[in-house]
């Protein structure tokens, strides 16, 4: 026993050590200020740890792309809560355990608890809760357009009434906000100057989830039955002209007075599962199925008016209709373990998915009906997969498995329109797609701590979806791995390559990844770990497209893309004595591209070509974290973080590097 | 001979194993006991109501009173760091196989790896809040997928490092159901949300639909097709940094793909590849993930 106690600080600091390699500036979870075993309290034994402070962040260069990337901004926040309460006789009153964890409360961009309830064989309530300040600049996928700045909220709670007893009941509500401002964008009057204008728009939307459930436990057998009621609002998502917006994306050609589009969407999807499980000594059964039934109704509602070349315009445009998407889900697994050594598992899945829905759709141009019509379509896909795996261990030391897949795929399309009160002139496409794949691999005990495994996937499709989808495809993944109480290393290779050749060309994947790692902890009070990982990334494909000067033409031409990513991590922690704790870390990531030393002048169907095939730069990340016993139960932390962007080139139109000093000050307090 | 001494000694050793109950372990491994009721299989003890076999140390570890007569140089019948993998599974298995998220645990990639319950959960040290795992999550899993480790890395990603995110809002270690997109074979560990669909579309719930357009690359290829959904050099974790490659290397009209089997269809001649607000694609497509109202995605 006294031995135990000698041996838990530093199992404690042992198991601190991975936790603390993190690249953003927060305390490490799990840091307790008081005892670590807790007080008693009566019957219960309660430990709590509690870390509040200041964050500072400043930020130079681009701004927005620090702030889509990193975002921490100034404030006092509650890094770091942590609460448990447990019954020592697991036979508390109202409750045998409470557990609470908390991270990022009071402004971070990322903010999260976690609540346990539990009283045995009675009842269990968990809550989830979670914030995201979501910032999305104006990017240059969209031309500087579609800004959001967003919160998006998660929450979700779980019941489970009588969870040790044969029949349960569980109930359990879910939620999903997003608030805020962002911009879209809008091609108007296209007939005249295809112009683009920067529209305003309010992000309002909110998922409900609502469920109801029960497990019931008879001869060996389990049945589970949900049901589900989710609901989605586009609450109202009034859409106007945007300050400074009228001008539109070209300038000169049209200019827009005034525009205001609501569009509300409200969807509701009830839902039923069901699934059954057995198991036995010689074979497990299990079987699940879903049924839901998504449909969402919505309403367009927009005027413009503005001027362009044929001086002034107005427009107002309606739309509504609904849309569902009906969808089954069926699947079956059996395993069997006719020896010890042997199992062998066979899973048969069956998902089919209907999506159909009508759009209305009426123009009216300058006073007059330009358009009236109403549209449908339909996409429908069938799934079938069945898979039979089986995995034999020859010794102690070593297993090997080997498995078998394939899947059919029915994909069904109808695309039709018509003005209202005439037939619709349906016109129905069909297509199948067989994938045939072979999977095999070991793993072998080298020695006691060293540890291989390998395995390699080899398939084919014969007729994939699109040109970029799997058609020839294999993987091999490999890692050796050594554990000792004290050391862990690993290095491990990973290839994924497709090859799809269509008509223009052949696509062409290749992906390969390569990794090293070592944690040593030296000594009670130094500890260390480092990582080097590559991934690289070449893909090449076909394109077809218009483009020249003074007019357009088609053009062929072939998109490549390489990606190389060099990322290294470190850190190190060093225990001052009793007086402090340090922790210093490092992670860079490097992606050379494909070594290329400049750009070609743009404005050239080449260059739009090659000045996108690869995107070279550099992201690191620095940091210091000081820790220092105050008293006996509150510590003081302070951290610093440097965050470093820089691309090699404007390839996205301009340079968006950035460089940001953070950090933090924060009391760990226990009482 | 070494038969032969079994086959004598096999009934005397079968008789000899026999349940102490916990009190015995409690001796040795105090430091164990001590904070053991805050475990969750600390249920079968609080209720001691169950037979030794059924609860405490022996209901995992096997009788221990050969252990026990020993002063512990016999080790016990079940020490799950000297069992196989296949047998750790086993054992765990006989009280957690009838859970829905562990339906598929037989033919997940990580049974397969030889990954079983006691790489990931640590029944007596764990040192996370919930679920006994041996560490916080991410580092749990860092611990053997480095190379995604370095993806949340990356400039742009989901927030698994801040603790915004965890893997298993999207990935079931324990296996998952077939996809219900791309070819049902391929990925196999991502787990389905809202019972059949897409993990990213729990979050991600404006991209959701039904949509009476839909653009049916979302919904046949997955998010996939056009994200990295665990971090990007590119914005919007898109797979290119620009969307023009990204579009036209499905839209360039080729070969029999697409729904009407005439490959994906091409841009129009109305585009300018040079003119800068056609190299933006979503600058006018603005609904690319389905659209109620236009068909090419314009509102």
């Amino acid at each position: 026993m006294i031995a135990a106690q000698k041996i838990a600080p530093a199992l404690v600091f042992l198991l601190w050590i991975p936790a603390s390699a993190q690249p953003a500036v927060a305390p490490a979870s799990g840091e307790s200020a008081g005892p670590a075993a807790g007080e008693n309290a009566g019957e219960y034994n309660i430990v709590q740890n509690w870390e509040l402070g200041y964050r500072f962040a400043t930020a130079g260069g681009d701004v927005q792309k620090y702030d889509a990337d990193v975002n921490y901004h100034n404030g006092v926040r509650l890094f770091s809560g942590f609460l448990s309460v447990h019954s020592r006789t697991g036979r508390g009153a109202w409750f045998d355990e409470i557990v609470l964890t908390a991270s990022g409360l009071g402004n971070d961009p990322y903010e999260s608890a976690v609540l346990r309830i539990r009283k045995s064989r009675l009842y269990q309530y968990d809550l989830q809760w979670r914030q995201n300040d979501y910032f999305d600049p104006g990017l240059v996928t969209s031309a500087g357009y579609h800004v959001e700045n967003f919160t998006r909220r998660w929450q979700d709670h779980n019941l489970v009434l009588f969870p040790q007893s044969k029949l349960r009941l569980i109930a359990g509500y879910g939620r999903n906000s997003e608030n805020g401002p962002a911009l879209s964008s809008e091609d108007l009057f296209e007939g005249e100057s295809g112009n683009v204008f920067a529209l305003f728009s309010n992000v309002h939307r909110l998922f409900n989830d609502y469920r109801i459930g029960g497990e019931a436990e008879f001869s060996g057998i389990k049945l589970s039955v949900m049901r589900r009621w989710e609901f989605y609002a586009e609450q109202d998502s009034p859409q106007t002209l945007a300050p400074g917006g009228a001008a539109g994306f070209v300038p000169g050609l049209t200019t827009l007075g005034g525009f205001n589009r609501a569009q509300p969407v409200h969807g509701t999807t009830p839902a039923w599962m069901a699934a059954l499980l057995a198991d036995r000594k010689k074979f497990a059964v299990n079987g699940r199925f879903t049924y839901s039934k998504a449909k969402d109704n919505f309403l367009l509602d927009e005027a413009a008016a503005g001027s362009g070349l044929i001086g002034a315009e107005n427009r107002l445009v309606m739309t509504y209709g609904n849309a569902e998407r009906p969808m089954t889900t069926g699947d079956l697994n059996v395993s069997y373990f006719p020896w010890d050594r042997l199992t062998i598992t066979n899973n048969t899945s069956y998902s089919n998915t209907r999506i159909s829905g009508n759009s209305f759709f009426e123009e009216i141009d300058l006073a007059t009906l330009s358009a009236d019509i109403l549209n449908f379509q339909f996409l429908g896909i069938r799934l079938l997969t069945n898979s039979t795996d089986a995995r034999y261990r020859v010794s102690r030391r070593f297993d090997f498995f080997a498995g078998y897949r394939y899947s059919d795929r029915q994909i069904r399309s109808i695309q039709s329109v018509t003005t209202p009160g005439a037939p619709f002139t349906n016109t129905a496409y069909s297509q199948y797609d067989h994938v045939q794949a072979g999977a095999a691999g070991f793993n072998w005990i080298l020695a006691a701590p060293l540890r291989l495994h390998a395995e390699a996937e080899i398939g084919r499709s014969d007729n994939p979806f699109d040109p970029i989808a799997e058609k020839n495809y294999h993987s091999i993944d490999a890692r050796l791995q050594y554990r000792r109480k004290s050391l862990a290393a690993s290095a491990g290779y990973r290839q994924n390559y497709n090859n799809n050749s269509t008509v223009l060309t052949a696509y062409s994947a290749h992906a390969r990844d390569s990794f090293a790692n070592l944690s040593w902890a030296a000594r009670d009070w130094l500890a260390f770990d480092a990582g080097y990982q590559h991934l690289h990334l070449d893909t090449a494909g076909g394109i077809a497209f218009f483009a020249g000067l003074p007019r357009q033409r088609l053009q062929t031409g072939e998109s490549i893309y390489v990606s190389n990513i060099h990322a290294g991590n470190f850190g190190l922690r060093l225990a001052l004595g009793k007086r402090a704790d340090l922790y210093l870390g490092y992670s860079i990531t490097r992606d050379p591209g494909d070594g290329r030393s400049s750009l070609l002048a743009p404005g050239s169907v080449p260059a739009a070509l090659y000045n996108v095939q690869t995107f070279p730069l550099s992201f690191q990340s620095p940091l210091a974290r000081l820790t220092v016993p105050i008293m006996s139960r509150l510590k003081w932390n302070a951290g610093y973080q440097y965050y470093g962007y820089r691309e090699d080139f404007g390839l996205l139109g301009n340079l968006e590097n950035y460089r940001a000093n953070t950090g933090y000050t924060s009391l760990l307090w226990s009482f | 001979m070494k038969l032969l001494q079994l086959l004598l000694l096999a009934p005397a050793f079968a008789a000899a194993q026999s349940y102490v109950g916990g009190d015995a372990c409690r001796t040795c491994h105090g430091d164990i006991w001590a904070d053991f009721y805050k475990n969750p299989h600390y249920i079968n003890v609080a209720s001691g109501k169950l037979p030794p076999e059924k609860t405490g140390c022996e209901s995992c570890h096997g009788p221990g009173s050969l252990h026990v007569a020993s002063h512990g140089a016999t080790p016990i019948p079940r020490a799950f760091s000297k069992m196989p993998p296949q047998e750790v599974l086993a054992d765990c298995l006989a009280c957690h196989s009838k859970t829905l998220s562990r339906a598929n645990i037989r033919r997940s990639a990580h049974t397969e790896a030889g990954v079983v319950c006691n790489n990931c959960h640590s029944i007596h040290k764990s040192t996370a809040p919930r679920f006994l795992l041996a560490k916080i999550q991410r580092e749990l899993c860092y611990g053997c997928h480095a190379e995604v480790r370095a993806q949340f890395d990356l400039p742009v990603k989901h927030r698994v490092n801040e603790g915004v995110i965890d893997c298993t809002d999207c990935h079931n270690p324990h296996g998952a159901f077939a996809p219900t997109w791309r070819n049902g074979i391929r990925p196999r560990m991502v787990d389905q949300r809202l019972f059949d669909e897409e993990p990213c579309l729990k979050c991600h719930v404006d991209k959701r639909g039904p949509f009476v357009f839909e653009h049916a690359a979302v919904r046949i290829g997955g998010c996939e097709a056009c994200h990295t959904p665990h971090g990007s050099s590119n914005p919007q974790l898109l797979r290119r940094p620009v969307t023009y490659t990204l579009c036209l290397e499905c839209h360039n009209g080729a070969g029999a793909f697409g729904l009407q089997n005439s490959g994906v269809p091409m841009q129009t001649a109305l585009h300018n590849l040079l003119l800068p607000q056609f190299q933006h694609c979503t600058m006018c497509h603005v609904r690319i993930h389905g659209s109620n109202a236009d068909a090419n995605f314009l509102r």
